[in-house]
This record gives C-alpha cells, structure tokens and sequence, in this order.
C-alpha cells in the first residue's frame, strides 16, 4: 500500500503523544457501564448452578416472585428464545434442564435494588440431581466420560477465524468420546524415519491451566427497549458489533433493532469479545420494561467467565548431534469447558511453523468439560503452544550443547515457507527480533550475571520468542473536514488500548495536519461503518489502514476544490500549515478553513470534503517478541523472583512509541502471570477452588522489576505506514522464557504451569535440593 | 431496614446521605453521593480500584460500612486535584500514558497520594509496595513507577501534595 507523501513534516505518525482521554481517567471522570444509572434503574441478578453437571428437577420462583421490590424472576421456561443444543454459551441464556458447569445461570432476578435482587435470588427454591460431572479434560475424552453438550451440538470455530484468520481441515471426530467435540491433524514427511536417524530425542508433556483474562472491570451491560421494539445496550465490549449480531441471533431480531453504545471498556483481553450476560439482561429490560443493568461481581467472573482453555500438550522432537531437526510429532488438547469454541488449529500453526521440521504430525482435540467454557485471550493458545515449542527447542539446545539462541535463529522459519498447513509465512520480524535479543547485555552477560550470585541463592537467565499471526477483519472510517478547518474521523472501532491516539495519527499524517487538529470519535452501532473486533491484533493493521485511506481521499477532495479555486492543477499543489498552496508560490493559497466553510455555506456549490474508505484485507502482518528473563530462586522455598526483564518486538512501525510501550509491557506482566502464578483451580467436583483475587495471584507491582523494551521496526508491506499487531506478541513468549530460566538456574525442565514456589521446589528436593 | 443519616465530609464538602446500615461506603459514595471515580473490581478488597482517603489514611472503600465515615472526612479521586488543576501525581499519569483502560487508575492515585504523604521521597520498591494493593492489568506498572517517582519529585521542588 503506497504512502501518500505530505508536504511537510507534521505531528503524526511517530510521535508519542499520550492519550487523549488520559486527564479524564486520571479524575474519575470516564464513565463506565456500572456508572451509568438512567431513571427508573433495575438491577439485575443470576441466581447460578452450585454443581458443576446436574439435572434441574424443580425450579420454584414463587417466593422470589413475592418479595417486594421485585420487577421479574425468570427461569428457562419464561424464555421463548432458548433453544436447546445451544451452539454458544450466549445462546444458553439460562439452564434449561440440565447444568453443564458450577456457575451457569439457571434464574434471573431484576429488582429495584441490588440487594433485594440478590434477596430473591435466595428465595429461588432448586432441586437438583447431582450428576457425574467430567473434570479432568484427559478422562472426558475417554468413551464412557459424562456427557456434557447435547447429542447433535455444532463445534463453534468462529473464534479462530476472527482471531487469526487460520483456516484447516477439520479432522473426524471420534464417534465414541462424546466429548471431543473438534479434532485436527496434519503431517508433512515421514515422522517414524525423522526419528530413527535422530541422535537426540526428547519428549515432555507441558500443561498450562485456565488462565482469566483478569480484566479489572467486571462484565458489565445495561438495556433499555423504546416501545417499538427497539433496543439499545450500553456495553462494555470488544465489538459493538459483534455484540450487536450476536445478541439479535439470540433474540431473533434484526439487527436494526439494536443499537449497541460502547462504553468505556475496563479491559477485556478477549474475554469481551463474545455476548455473555447481555441476552439476559436484554430479556429481564423486556419482561420490565425498564431499563435494566447487570454488572458481574468478580466471583461470578472468576466462577464463570470465559476463561482461556487448560492446554495439554505432549511433544516429541528429534534432532542429529550436529543440531539437524529431524521430526515433531506433537498432541495437543484443549479443555474448552461447556460449550464449544477454542482455536484449535492456531496451537497447530504455532507449535509446527515457527521452526523448520522437515517431518511432523500434529494432533489436536478440543475436549469439552463440566467447566465454564472459553473464549480468546490476548494471543489466544498462543502462550501455551509458544511455551511447549520453546520450552522443547530450550532442552534440545541444551542436551546438544548449542547456544540456544543460534539454536533457534538456525531453524526459524523464513517469510515465504510454508506453515503446517501450506499457508506461507507472510512477511516477518523473527529472526531481526530473535537477533536484536540474543546481542541484548541480559542475554551476552548472563555467564557473569550468573556467577555473582549471593551463596545459597541460585540465579538463571531464560530467552523465547513467540509470535502472532496477526487477525484480519472489514473495516470502515470516514474523515470529514469541518467548517473550521479541522479534521474529524469517525470508526465504529472499540478503542481498547489507546488505538484511537494512533489512528488520529494516522489520519494527520495521512491528510497533512497536526494531531492536535484531528478529532476521533468511536460511533456507536446506528452511526458508525460496520467495523470488526478489537482483538487478534489488527486495530491498527486494519481500521488504520482505513483512516489512512479515508484521509488520503479527503485530502484529495480538498485538493480538488482548491484547485478549481485557484485555476491551478492538482498536482501542483501542497499544503503547508493549513493552507493549499501552488508549489513555490507560498502567498497563492487557499485554507482549510476556507474550504470546510464552503461545504457547508447556504447555497454553496462546493461539496463538503467526506473521504470514506470500507477495506478487506487478505495479507497477514506477523508479529514476534521476544523476551529475557533474569530470575533469582530460593533453594529452600523455591520462590523465583524476577531481576531484569526485556521485551523486544517487531512492531513494523511504531505509529505512537508511547503506546506501544504500554502494550509491551503490559502484555509481559500477563504472561509474567501465567508463567509465575495464575490457574484456575478446581476440585474433583467440577468446582473452583480460588474464586477470588486473593487466591487467583495476580502479579503486583511488588512483584515485578522494572520492564525494558526495545521496539525492533520490520515494515509491513501492507500495513499502514508499516505498522503491525502490537497487542499479541508481548504477551506469548514469558512462560518460556521464565522456565528456560529455571532451567538454567536449576537444571531442571519444569512443564506444568504456573511454576510456583511449590512446583519448584518439589523439583529440587527431587534432586536431594542440589543444583 | 431503615436507613440512617450519614453526616460525613467529602472532599471538603458537608455532606448529608440517607444509607441503609448494610451499604459499603464505596456504594454510599457511588449511588448517593454520586461520586463514581472510586470503582469495584472485586468487592472484597483484593484489587484496590475503590481505595479512598478516610480521615487522610487509604482504605478499601468496599470493606468499611457507609456509616462508619460518619463525622469523618473522605477524599476520592474527584478530590485530587482541583476542578481546574491536575494533581502532580495525575499530571505525571497522563505524560507518562499510564492509563489504559483506566479502570483501576482512580485507586492507584490514591494509593500512591497516601504514599507520597507519608514518604515525599519515596524509594522505587516503596513505590512498588506503595501500590502493591492495587491491581493492574494494562500496564505491567512499569509506566506508573516512574509517573510517581517524577510526581514525588516535582513536589518536592514544588511544595506539599495538597
């Protein structure tokens, strides 16, 4: 895509400029859904299951339904719209007989307060007929496990199409295992010869658990009908759109029915990306008529959000003593809770396609268990699949006594080979990344660093690189010019990490105007160009290629007008500070001012300056990172604390340096998290253990050092002023990095995430405590 | 149940509210005072978006009953600062591109005001214990360390933090 030139520098791409919403963050001012409260509020509650599988005998609403200040109870026989076989957990708006997870609604409540809704919630009298529930992913994939969708249910793979645009053949599914709901297998050469002409094999079997986003705002949705039948939700979402479509297939209205209003979104990481609690709160504003708010308490998000997929993954790899590789052969399951919906083939791409293996075979399954089910987060199976392949690719280097990062750098994939499933690798950072980290001091000097430990403390330095695909999604932007000269762009884009400052940028530069003339509004449903998810990286890959494209074709039409104006040719002019020069002839000039006015005077013939652009992309932009951990760990209590910590990423160009930063960082510290302390933990019964934010760890800035980044710029050919995906990368390769450390400084290959104190330390007692 | 007078000082102003004896101050503060800076992100004190200022000392607003401030003064993020000034502390945020989403930004202040009350000078892991009851999930609080290490030195320079 070419680059219009502008005619001077102006404040644009490039510079980091802080948000603009930042002073009303800082004073409170933003609100959010939870601080919206129109008149005539009601406030909704979800009466949810105890049990992780059990039939619902007898649902008795009376008492509830006779509490005052009570506006409706809800069970499933209230809801005309629910289906059985639902094939999204949206489309399960409450149970119908059967729960299939410890958390899922089974009544609604909305009510005058929060505490009365929550009284009626107590007055809900359920019988329930405990039923075996399946918990262990590796058990309910075996024939004979307890059931948990309907029989006849679809597989949901419209996550991974989002997400990363990847596309395989779905493999057969096993007709016995009623609960491997989506498999997938490809291979290339022959894996059994790579094998046998292997010097060194080694084969481990990595686990990650169910990881929550850990967005600090809770799930949140407030609806309200007009009295035609119109509905309008003011959401904390990804996608207002996507939130749009899905709640009106639930509902089985148009969606020019609805107008979803994004609110400010208090993070969301992926797991705002699908309709959750809004179909419900939509039904209880109906059955109302008032308008009707529903904001999840942080142990209903805990207990049923929609947490990334437990990972299993067992891989074998086989190398000759010179470092050759020989053969992958890698199975892979993805405990995707009660409903259908994990990105089954991306775990494939990324354990078989990041390296060269000249034999491989992947299997993949998609298990379904009696556990809320899952969604995307940041990467999603990308941390997962990037801490078995480099975890794998670590020990190997490690057992043939290779440097590991020239181990890596040797076998990386280039631009234009193919990936597991033929794709060619799109044009890519990963070997200047990979390079710009293994010539970085924490890496050169780690023998040094290493032996300046303090006696009784063991220290050690781990490297990884992990990448993203980058996701594609349609588009649309328009860039008007008001009458006074400025410049307004409008997307229907969710900004979710300051991608409305770069997009700005983007238009400013595109259309040759400082930032500070450039306004960016995010529309809401009725208003805004039909736009995709903020997710899978592609916000600024995407929509800023249609701001860009939107300001080159204002800035034409602007150029058009001046040019009849002042009797000259298009291509003789420029614009410097707000005015339409002739080239050379700085004093014959016509301004932005006067041009914007014109399209709007009464009687004018000049048309109004409204460049548009409404892209689809086919091109995937790559991104990588790579981080280096230093870590210190306790022999005696096996407690690992971070020293130093390095980001370095591929951001083909940083559009704002400051926000980029931001992105890096943060997407370390939840990788940082999933590495160190975070699962989702649940007992034999199906149920979840640490339910809060004070037993589901999440890293605290006293657990953490200062984070360095370094930004590494490979141009994408198709992204806007070469821009890539900065959102996914940081966030993929820490758990790696953090083991390969761990490695280093004990000698021992830990595979079971997180890598607590506990783990580590049983490790080395294994090892009578000696290094 | 009943609701009681709550007679408390917000951010230099008497305030009168009707609460019921169960409501959490941050509640009070959010519904009846229509402060909504302050925010819940768990309810039960593990993440900090609702720290406020109770008689100048930070608290989890979600853990102390609305009528426990009764006579007392509190301080919210609406209170940093002033209508046409930003604090240092969030002057210091926006250059730095702290927040993010900004949901958990309100309680960070606070919490990192508390601190530079009792330590001007604070060093970096006073900072990162400072703010270690306070959640985030944006950032990787990098950007935030050194917003409030350069807040406490401009106001040092420039006087106290009020």
């Amino acid at each position: 895509m070419s680059v219009m030139k502008t005619t001077r520098d102006v404040k644009g791409v490039g510079l980091s400029i802080p948000r603009p919403d930042g002073p009303d963050k800082v004073t409170g001012r933003v609100q959010y859904v939870a601080d919206i409260t129109p008149r005539g509020l009601l406030h909704a509650k979800l009466l949810r299951s105890p049990h992780a599988h059990a039939r619902i005998k007898r649902i008795d609403l009376s008492k509830a339904r006779a509490l005052p200040g009570v506006r409706a109870v809800l069970s499933a026989a209230d809801i005309p719209e629910l289906k059985r076989k639902a094939p999204t957990r949206a489309h399960a708006i409450l149970a119908i007989d059967r729960v299939v997870f410890a958390g899922q609604p089974v009544a609604a409540v909305a009510a005058d307060e929060l505490a009365i809704a929550e009284e009626a919630c107590d007055l809900i009298e359920v019988e329930y007929e405990v039923l075996p529930a399946s918990v262990d992913p590796l058990k309910s994939m075996q024939p004979g496990a307890p059931p948990v969708a309907d029989v006849g249910t679809e597989a949901d793979t419209s996550e991974a199409l989002a997400h990363s645009a990847v596309a395989m053949a779905k493999g057969e599914t096993p007709t016995k295992a009623v609960n491997v709901s989506q498999t997938s297998t490809v291979k290339r050469g022959d894996v059994a010869k790579g094998f046998a002409e292997s010097d060194v094999i080694i084969e481990n079997t990595y686990r990650v658990p169910m990881v929550h986003q850990g967005y600090l705002e809770p799930h949140a949705v407030l609806a309200e009908w007009d009295r035609s039948g119109n509905l309008t939700l003011w959401a904390s979402t990804q996608g207002s759109f996507n939130t749009r479509s899905e709640v009106a297939d639930v509902l089985g209205i148009e969606d020019n029915r609805i107008k979803v209003i994004p609110v400010e979104c208090g993070g969301g990481f992926g797991g705002k990306i699908r309709a959750l609690c809004e179909p419900i709160t939509a039904i209880l504003a109906r059955a109302t008529a008032r308008p009707v708010r529903y904001v999840m308490t942080r142990r209903e998000e805990l207990e049923a959000g929609m947490p990334a997929p437990q990972v299993i993954i067992r891989l074998k790899t086989g190398a000759k003593k010179d470092g050759t590789l020989m053969a992958l052969d890698a199975e892979t399951i993805l405990e995707t809770g009660a409903f259908s919906g994990t990105v089954l083939a991306v775990s494939a791409v990324f354990l078989g396609s990041l390296y060269r293996w000249p034999a491989f075979e992947i299997k993949g399954s998609e298990v379904l268990t009696h556990k809320p089910s899952v969604a995307a987060y940041r990467a999603p199976a990308a941390p997962q699949s990037i801490f078995a392949i480099d975890s794998q690719m670590d020990a190997m280097a490690r057992a043939l006594k290779l440097d590991p990062v020239e181990f890596r750098a040797r076998h990386l994939s280039n631009p234009g080979e193919p990936m597991v499933n033929n794709q060619p690798w799109a044009s890519m950072g990963a070997s200047e990344v990979l390079k710009v980290a293994g010539e970085h001091r924490v890496w050169t000097e780690r023998a040094k660093w290493k032996e300046g430990a303090a006696k009784g403390t063991l220290r050690g330095v781990g490297i990884s690189l992990g990448g993203w695909l980058g996701g594609l999604q349609p588009t649309g932007a328009t860039v008007k010019l008001n009458p006074d000269g400025t410049l307004a762009v409008l997307t229907g884009q969710v900004d979710i990490a300051g991608t409305n400052i770069a997009l700005a940028q983007i238009a400013a530069s595109a259309y040759g105007i400082d930032i500070d003339k450039v306004k960016i509004t995010t529309g809401d449903t009725d208003v805004a160009p039909v736009t995709g998810l903020s997710a899978g990286s592609k916000t600024i890959y995407t929509v800023g290629v249609a701001v860009m494209q939107a300001a080159q074709a204002a800035r034409k039409q602007t150029f058009e007008i001046a040019a009849s104006e002042l009797e000259a040719s298009v291509d003789d002019l420029e614009l410097v500070d707000g005015k339409v020069v002739v080239r050379g002839v700085p004093n014959k000039g016509v301004t932005l001012q006067s041009i914007g006015k014109k399209g709007n005077l009464y009687m004018s013939k000049v048309e109004p300056v409204l460049g548009a652009s409404h892209p689809a992309f086919s091109q995937q932009a790559p991104a990588f990172a790579a981080q280096i951990a230093r870590i210190e760990i306790d022999p005696d209590t096996g407690e690992v604390t971070l020293k130093d910590f390095v980001i370095v990423q591929d951001v083909g160009k940083a559009i704002n340096p400051l926000a980029v930063e931001g992105q890096m960082q943060g997407g370390a510290v939840q990788s940082l998290g999933i590495a160190l302390t975070e699962g989702l933990i649940y007992d034999d019964l199906g149920r979840l253990t640490n339910p809060s934010l004070l037993d589901y760890r999440k890293l605290t800035a006293a657990d953490l050092p200062n984070l360095e980044t370094v930004i590494v710029e490979v141009p994408a050919p198709a992204g806007p002023f070469g821009a890539r995906g900065v959102g996914e990368p940081p966030i993929i390769p820490a758990p790696a990095a953090i083991a390969n450390a761990v490695a280093d400084a004990t000698g021992h290959r830990l595979t079971h995430l997180p890598l607590t104190p506990e783990r580590i330390a049983l490790a080395l007692a294994g090892n009578g405590g000696a290094r | 149940m009943p609701k009681q007078i709550l007679s408390f000082n917000v951010n230099g102003d008497k305030v009168d509210v009707l609460v019921p004896p169960y409501l959490t101050l941050l509640d009070a503060l959010r519904d009846e005072v229509e402060l909504t800076g302050p925010k819940e992100g768990c309810g039960t004190g593990d993440c900090g978006a609702c720290t406020v200022h109770l008689d100048g000392k930070p608290v989890a607003s979600c853990l102390v009953l609305a009528l426990q401030a009764r006579g007392r003064s509190v301080r919210t993020i609406e209170g940093l600062g002033t209508s046409t000034t930003l604090h240092p502390l969030q002057d210091a945020f926006v250059r730095h591109g702290v927040p993010q989403c900004g949901f958990c930004i309100p309680g960070v202040l606070m919490a990192a005001a508390a601190l530079l009350e009792e330590h001007p000078a604070p060093s970096q892991e006073q900072i990162r214990y400072g703010i270690a009851g306070n959640l985030c999930r944006c950032t990787g609080y990098t950007k935030m360390v050194a917003a409030i290490e350069e807040a406490a030195g401009m106001m040092k320079q420039g006087g106290s933090a009020r």
